[in-house]
């Protein structure tokens, strides 16, 4: 029997976005099903990390239409909006003069959570991310640049939203540490099924934490494919994209699942 | 020393004028806080008035101080009592540093601290008072340092309209011709701007973020 | 947070603290200002001494201030409580009035118009008329048989003529002279130091100087003033002005005040200014000896 088809948890219409002449959208078209990680591949100047704004109204389309839990992004409050999306870049961006544990509270604490409530989350979220409890009092100038992306991951999560944007966030990372954090995003993505748009120009990354990779280039949407689909496929740009990264990607191929 | 037995069997003048020039320059400060700090603000978060706000505050600061206090004499209400127009023109004198400061802090903020905190929900009040301005308060601090060094400068010169203050003690001593009266005035004034520097500047590197 | 709360709550303090200083703090203490030369200077030495040996009251001096602006200023805002002032100079310079008519007459209209519009008022006159003198070396007016300045309005284009700063400012100063005599200088006058321009017209350096009826180099240096016999010059009594508030809360100022009605000549002030300027001599002995003299002092 056919499973009714469930409303996508996020939805590109026709979406278009120009700024100063310049058309860095056009007419994009995407549907992301709830609890998948959906990757947004390209290189700088795709549009991709400007369709992540479009999700948590950062930027609005100039035409087109993007919605959230099938109600368009556009009406409502936008700070609802943004408070009920987890947000993740790449410079982190926590408040430096906040401590760990100020710093991951900060949405549950402007929404009215209960002292006791926020210090409960803030334990239960470090742990979720790997890091110890004696964190909660210790400044991002004192974290290294791993664990600093690990609170800004656990903040993103703090009001537990359904979906998670996240922006090339273990970009600015070494290699190690990245392979750490990508790992641990597998496990936690296992266990917490969360919608998450991830954007990256490492196809290497894409094919490992991705369900569905959506291949961008000058502002147009190429081709949506699974890892392993994405690998085999003849369109030019994909396979171009696949002998530039060169061996050993079908290990990296999906290695979660979606 | 002559002049410090003189300060002493004056004190009571000496603090009388000291009062009267922190009240000039105390009442002018804040209110070139209460303007420029708000208007700072502003033009960091619409930067295209930010050349003409800047400018403005530039071309106040280059018209020399006596000449200010002339042209506002004649002008109604504010003319008619010195100390109405001293305070008048030391805060126009100290809007330029504060403004440029808060501007500056605020736009020094990290973008992506900013980016962050407005993509997870913060309005842009919570932004400003909680993340950018906390961030921006040292540099704003030193804004008002330079303010207040220079108020204290330029009321000296606000005796000479009549607002008194301690410039009153330099202009009378010259009167006199006598080097304790115009002393009496010169070496509390020199410290008062020592004092107010070093404070606000202690401020300052206690709020520096980190 | 707390760290902008903390400055907040540190300037609303401070705006409040000084809001709630504006009035100034000498309640038990009277303060005497004057201008900065030295009859005004003597005339408020004067005051300081007849107040403080005739009430319990603390007085402070500030003297030596530039100007009647300065003074109008400091009395209206209640940094001093009272100073001596001219007449005529109340009347044109600070009420702004065109001067003309007798003593009493623009006494009176100074009076009401202080007490009307300043909150302040006029203790009694002191007794001389310090008018602005024109003064001409003794030499030259004998030679030329001048008295008068209409008289000698024929000669001044062979003339120098200095003047200090503020009577070459002032509305009833050298412009309005000028017209009402028609005289022309055989050059613009020149601004000078009041302590310099008596030197210069005995030096030859100017022919013409704008002195004071009072000034005690007058017979010293044989100069003659000239008449102002077209009364160009309103009268300029010497008064002490003072602030209403002081009078009500310390009514025995007005009391000390009222001794020294019509106490000084025109002579007394000569010599009194002399004294100072001519023979060097400390200004509070010179003062102290004079009450001392009309028994106001013991």
């Amino acid at each position: 029997m056919e499973p009714a088809a469930a409303i996508p948890a996020i939805e590109f219409r026709n979406v278009s976005y120009g700024i100063a002449g310049t058309q860095v959208l056009s007419g994009f078209n995407l549907q992301v099903e709830s609890g998948e990680t959906l990757v947004l591949l390209g290189r700088s100047g795709s549009g991709k990390t400007t369709s992540l704004k479009l999700v948590n109204r950062l930027l609005s389309p100039t035409s087109g239409d993007v919605l959230v839990n099938g109600v368009s992004n556009g009406e409502g409050d936008v700070i609802h909006l943004r408070r009920s999306i987890g947000y993740v870049i790449q410079d982190v961006g926590l408040f430096p003069h906040f401590t760990v544990e100020r710093n991951i509270g900060l949405v549950p604490k402007i929404e009215g959570w209960p002292a006791d409530r926020i210090r409960a989350r803030v334990q239960e979220l470090l742990q979720t991310v790997g890091l110890t409890p004696d964190f909660t009092s210790r400044y991002p100038h004192q974290l290294s640049g791993g664990q600093r992306q690990r609170v800004g991951v656990a903040r993103a999560l703090a009001a537990d939203p359904e979906i998670l944007l996240m922006d090339e966030p273990f970009g600015a990372l070494d290699p190690l540490t990245r392979d750490e954090l990508q790992h641990e995003f597998l496990a936690l993505q296992q266990r917490l099924h969360k919608t998450v748009v991830f954007v990256t120009h490492d196809l290497r990354e894409a094919l490992r934490l991705g369900s569905r990779i959506a291949l961008m280039e000058a502002g147009r949407l190429v081709t949506v494919l699974s890892p392993r689909a994405f690998l085999e496929s003849s369109d030019p740009l994909a396979s171009a994209y696949v002998r530039a990264f060169g061996e050993g990607l079908e290990s990296s191929a999906n290695r979660g699942t979606s | 020393m002559n002049v410090f037995r003189f300060i002493l069997q004056n004190h009571s003048q000496v603090l009388e004028l000291t009062l009267e020039h922190l009240r000039l320059v105390g009442f002018s400060t804040l209110l070139a806080m209460a303007v420029g700090i708000p208007l700072g603000i502003v033009i960091a978060h619409r930067p295209r008035f930010n050349k003409p706000v800047l400018a403005s505050a530039n071309i106040i600061q280059t018209i020399p101080s006596l000449a200010l206090f002339g042209f506002l004499l004649p002008v109604p209400w504010l003319g008619e009592r010195s100390e109405r127009l001293a305070i008048f023109a030391l805060t126009l004198y100290a809007l330029l540093p504060i403004i440029r400061n808060t501007y500056t802090g605020i736009r020094g903020v990290d973008p992506a601290v900013v980016e962050a905190g407005r993509g997870m929900g913060l309005t842009e009040l919570q932004l400003l008072f909680q993340v950018e301005l906390p961030l921006a308060v040292s540099v704003i601090l030193s804004g008002v340092r330079v303010a207040v060094v220079i108020s204290v400068g330029v009321a000296t010169i606000a005796a000479a309209i009549g607002a008194g203050g301690l410039g009153e003690f330099i202009f009378r001593g010259l009167a006199m011709v006598d080097n304790r009266v115009i002393l009496a005035g010169a070496i509390p004034a020199a410290l008062l701007a020592l004092v107010a520097d070093f404070g606000v500047g202690w401020l300052e590197r206690r709020l520096q973020p980190r | 947070m707390t760290v902008l709360r903390t400055i907040l709550g540190v300037s609303v303090l401070a705006a409040l603290a000084l809001l709630l200083s504006c009035e100034p703090s000498h309640s038990d203490s009277i303060v005497v200002g004057s201008k900065n030369f030295t009859e005004s200077f003597l005339l408020g030495e004067i005051l300081a001494q007849q107040i403080e040996a005739h009430t319990n009251l603390k007085v402070e001096r500030r003297f030596y201030l530039a100007g009647t602006y300065i003074c109008q200023q400091a009395i209206l805002a209640g940094r001093i409580d009272v100073y001596p002032e001219y007449t005529g100079t109340a009347f044109t310079a600070i009420l702004k009035e065109k001067a003309s008519g007798a003593n009493e007459d623009v006494y009176a209209q100074v009076k009401r118009e202080y007490e009307r519009r300043f909150g302040l008022t006029l203790g009694p006159a002191f007794g001389f008329n310090d008018t602005f003198a024109m003064e001409i070396r003794g030499g030259d007016a004998r030679r030329l048989s001048i008295k008068t300045l209409s008289q000698a309005a024929a000669f001044a284009p062979q003339w120098h003529a200095g003047f200090g700063y503020e009577f070459m400012e002032r509305p009833d100063g050298y412009r309005g002279l000028a017209a009402m005599y028609g005289l022309h200088f055989a050059e613009e006058p020149r601004i000078m130091d009041l302590g310099l321009l008596a030197r210069a017209l005995k030096d030859h350096q100017i022919d013409l100087a704008a002195g004071n009826a009072t000034d005690g180099l007058i017979p010293a240096l044989d100069f003659v003033v000239l008449e102002d016999d077209r009364h160009y010059f309103p009268p300029y009594e010497a008064v002490p002005v003072v602030r209403q508030q002081t009078i009500q809360q310390h009514p025995e100022v007005a009391r000390a005040l009222a001794e020294l009605a019509g106490k000084i000549s025109d002579e007394e002030m000569q010599r009194l200014n002399y004294a100072v300027d001519g023979q060097r001599r400390d200004a509070k002995e010179v003062v102290h000896e004079f009450l001392r003299s009309k028994g106001l002092v013991p």
